[in-house]
């Protein structure tokens, strides 16, 4: 699948960086002040001038979706050695907005933001703090001085289908699912789009939890799904909760967010689509450092890197790891995008015609359950 | 409890002595400092820092107590409902789902109602719909208990959870005039005349100022009033009451339909106020749970009210900030302090209304020492 959007300000930051550095050579010799800071740019090693902030949902600890930022800000802090402040468990909505406010007026220039309920907070305080430069995981607002980033975890989704059709001898695969979001819908349908290009009979229940982590609930929800007879659950919440009861019921699990519970969950696990932040907050923080910030949607994929697919586990055969080898490689050039059509809902009724591949627009705004999904999006 | 010879008994006190009102507060407070400083120790900070922070984040800096007053300023609503009910003995465990239903009922006014009313108006008609969603949120429990003595605390909590799903549902899992259009799981914004414009570059909205009139109003009212009157003879002794011809059940869904209003104008302020929308991110505050604790701190007077919801807040807004800095302290150990403050001024009150009694029992060996 093609990069849906090119980093222009990045590009332009980089050549900017390029030109500056050609620049001070050709007059170094005649200005001191001009060598300086030429030195600075070559080295290209400079980020006192950063401080940077990033506002957690959740802990570390989640083994999820905020240990997975957590992975990210690590890289940015070993690559550009720099130290960044964390905060943890910082509720969404209104309330938030006292706690960007903090950061801006405490010279952090860099403002990140990892969960969707920040996005109205951290747009109302970069219009109070210009010279802060926000970054927003997952939404869909910006501003002079905001960005938000995302991905194409569909890729993945739909890569862990197969693998979980491959590894399920009845078909019946379960999905624990967090909320009827296009975001969560759209995963749901890939994972199925993945499962039933291998095995076409292969049907995908779901059962909503209204959570993104509460361990209790979505234990419950994914032992109501092997009660209905599923081998093989996926999950989209970010603890493992889904996994324990595979484990216990003998069935088998596709994780999200992280694959560092590969190893506990040896003879459940199979896999599980993995986000990989760090390349692009090791890009946001480099802008920042050079006077710009990040402002064009940025949705990564499997090609740039953002988006990958996690170990394998011992129960995904050889045969099955090449053959998702070979379509990964398909998706990364481009060759097999996931939701080309024909694609029916799960009520017969045509969404894509055959031939045509969902726009990123389309696919943003997903809200019917493909062929082969056995719920409701509501 | 006997120990060693002697007997270690609370009595519990007649009158109060008048300085102690000021001691127990100061001493509890001081015993939750070092309790929380234990464990500061243990993970490596420098308790008098970390306090001199907490202190200068959450009250003393310009923007500390603004954002506390800030997020006081609901806290002191949902504080006077768990006041208003606890002052004749009825305990509304529901102040949480009682403010989201004050946050929708204040959102529809403020889609619905907003744009048809004279500018003036349309603040005042969307907290009042948001407190009338407040009570019609109480209104079941409190019947049953008017009319068949069903416990409230019970029926008000498991509502809660009815009202948690009831915003998921309407955010998350349907397609309502309080869902934003975009695919995006977002409430929808009320009408720009709904909204009052924050103080400056604070995060604090005249709505305190309503919070806090309110709160001198309730005190002044159940001091004077005939109603305030009848609920403390009541809550005394309902025997009396009812000799003297008062109503039960009238006072009963009276008092807890005031009390559920309250803490749907919490919700509804924050319609008015920050959010502006059914926000899910309320959800996650927990404020009207924190308004129970905030009413007993203040030994349900409602003035005081005022100032444990700022104490709570300041807790919080300071506890947050200790994590911005080069020797961040993790959010678990702020949560510990804010604990351990709560948990001390709780426990202090019992030393006020009581006396400890330590009695050498009279020859006796150390029988039975347990």
């Amino acid at each position: 699948m093609r990069r849906r959007h090119i980093k222009g300000i990045a590009l332009a930051a980089a050549a900017a960086f390029a030109l500056a550095a050609c620049g001070g050579s050709d007059t170094a010799s005649e200005d001191t002040m001009a060598t300086e800071e030429t030195t600075a740019v070559e080295e290209g090693a400079d980020y006192s001038n950063l401080k940077v902030a990033v506002v957690y949902i959740g802990v570390p600890g989640d083994e999820g979706w905020t240990y997975q930022h957590e992975q990210g800000i690590l890289q940015m802090e070993s690559e550009l050695g720099i130290e960044v402040t964390r905060l943890e468990n910082i509720p969404e909505g209104a309330e938030a907005t006292a706690t960007f406010d903090q950061l801006a007026r405490d010279g952090y220039n860099l403002i990140i933001g990892t969960s969707f309920g920040y996005m109205d907070p951290m747009l109302e305080t970069a219009g109070k703090y210009p010279d802060a430069c926000f970054q927003h995981a997952s939404g869909y607002k910006t501003a002079e001085n905001m960005g938000n980033f995302f991905g194409a975890m569909e890729e993945a989704r739909y890569l862990s289908g197969i693998a979980a059709a491959k590894a399920s001898p009845t078909g019946k695969l379960g999905y624990v699912a967090a909320f009827p979001i296009p975001e969560v819908i759209r995963g749901i349908n890939a994972f199925t789009l993945g499962a039933r290009s291998v095995n076409p009979d292969a049907t995908v229940q779901v059962a909503w939890t209204s959570t993104w982590y509460d361990p209790a609930k979505e234990k419950e929800a994914a032992e109501s799904l092997l009660a209905a007879g599923a081998d093989v659950l996926a999950q989209h919440q970010d603890s493992t909760a889904t996994g324990e009861a595979a484990k216990e019921a003998g069935a088998k699990w596709v994780g999200y967010n992280s694959d560092t519970m590969a190893a506990e969950f040896e003879g459940t696990w199979l896999t599980g689509p993995v986000w990989n932040w760090g390349p692009h907050y090791v890009e946001m923080a480099k802008a920042v450092a050079g006077g710009t910030c990040l402002t064009e949607p940025y949705y990564g994929t499997m090609a740039d890197g953002m988006i990958t697919l996690g170990v394998f586990g011992s129960d995904v055969d050889q045969e099955t790891q090449d053959l998702i080898a070979e379509k990964a490689a398909a998706i990364i050039d481009g060759s097999l995008v996931p939701f080309t059509g024909p694609i029916k809902d799960n009520a017969g009724t045509e969404r894509i015609a055959a031939g045509v591949s969902a726009t990123l627009g389309e696919l943003l705004g997903q809200d019917y359950f493909v062929e082969g999904v056995i719920g409701k999006t509501s | 409890m006997i120990v060693g010879g002697y007997r270690i008994e609370l009595e519990p006190r007649l009158k109060s002595p008048r300085w102690l009102v000021y001691v127990v507060p100061v001493v509890s407070l001081l015993f939750a400092f070092v309790v929380a400083g234990i464990f500061l120790l243990g993970t490596g900070h420098n308790p008098f820092t970390t306090y001199g922070k907490l202190i200068d984040k959450g009250y003393t800096s310009y923007y500390g107590i603004t954002d506390t007053l800030g997020l006081a300023t609901p806290l002191i609503c949902t504080g006077l409902a768990a006041a208003f009910a606890f002052r004749m003995n009825l305990f509304n465990i529901g102040e949480e789902g009682q403010m989201y239903l004050g946050m929708i009922g204040a959102a529809w006014a403020g889609i619905v109602l907003a744009d048809n009313l004279p500018g003036v108006a349309a603040v005042p008609v969307v907290m009042l719909s948001g407190a009338a969603f407040g009570a019609l949120w109480v209104l079941v429990p409190a019947v049953l208990r008017a009319r068949l003595g069903t416990s409230e605390i019970v029926s008000t909590l498991l509502l809660n959870y009815v009202a948690l799903n009831l915003v998921n549902f309407l955010i998350f899992g349907s397609r309502t005039l309080w869902r934003d259009p975009s695919p995006f799981p977002d409430g929808q914004l009320v009408a720009d005349s709904a909204r009052l414009d924050r103080f400056g570059t604070t995060n604090v909205y005249p709505t305190l100022l309503i919070a806090a009139i309110l709160a001198v109003f309730l005190w002044l009212f159940m001091r004077f009033s005939n109603y305030g009157y009848e609920t403390s003879v009541f809550a005394d002794s309902p025997n009396t009451a009812r000799y003297a011809g008062m109503s039960a059940s009238r006072l009963t869904v009276s008092v807890l339909l005031s009390s559920g209003a309250l803490a749907g104008l919490a919700g509804s302020m924050y319609v008015v106020g920050p959010a502006g929308k059914v926000d899910p991110g309320l959800l996650q505050v927990g404020l009207g749970y924190a308004g129970i604790v905030v009413a007993a701190l203040a030994r349900y007077n409602f003035v005081a009210v005022i100032l444990t919801a700022v104490l709570f807040a300041g807790l919080r807004v300071g506890g947050a900030a200790l994590q911005i800095s080069s020797d961040p302290v993790p959010i678990a150990i702020a949560t510990v302090i804010q604990g351990a403050v709560l948990l001390f001024a709780l426990g202090g009150e019992m030393f006020r209304k009581n006396r400890l009694r330590v009695r050498r029992i009279a020859g006796s060996p150390v029988r039975g020492a347990a």
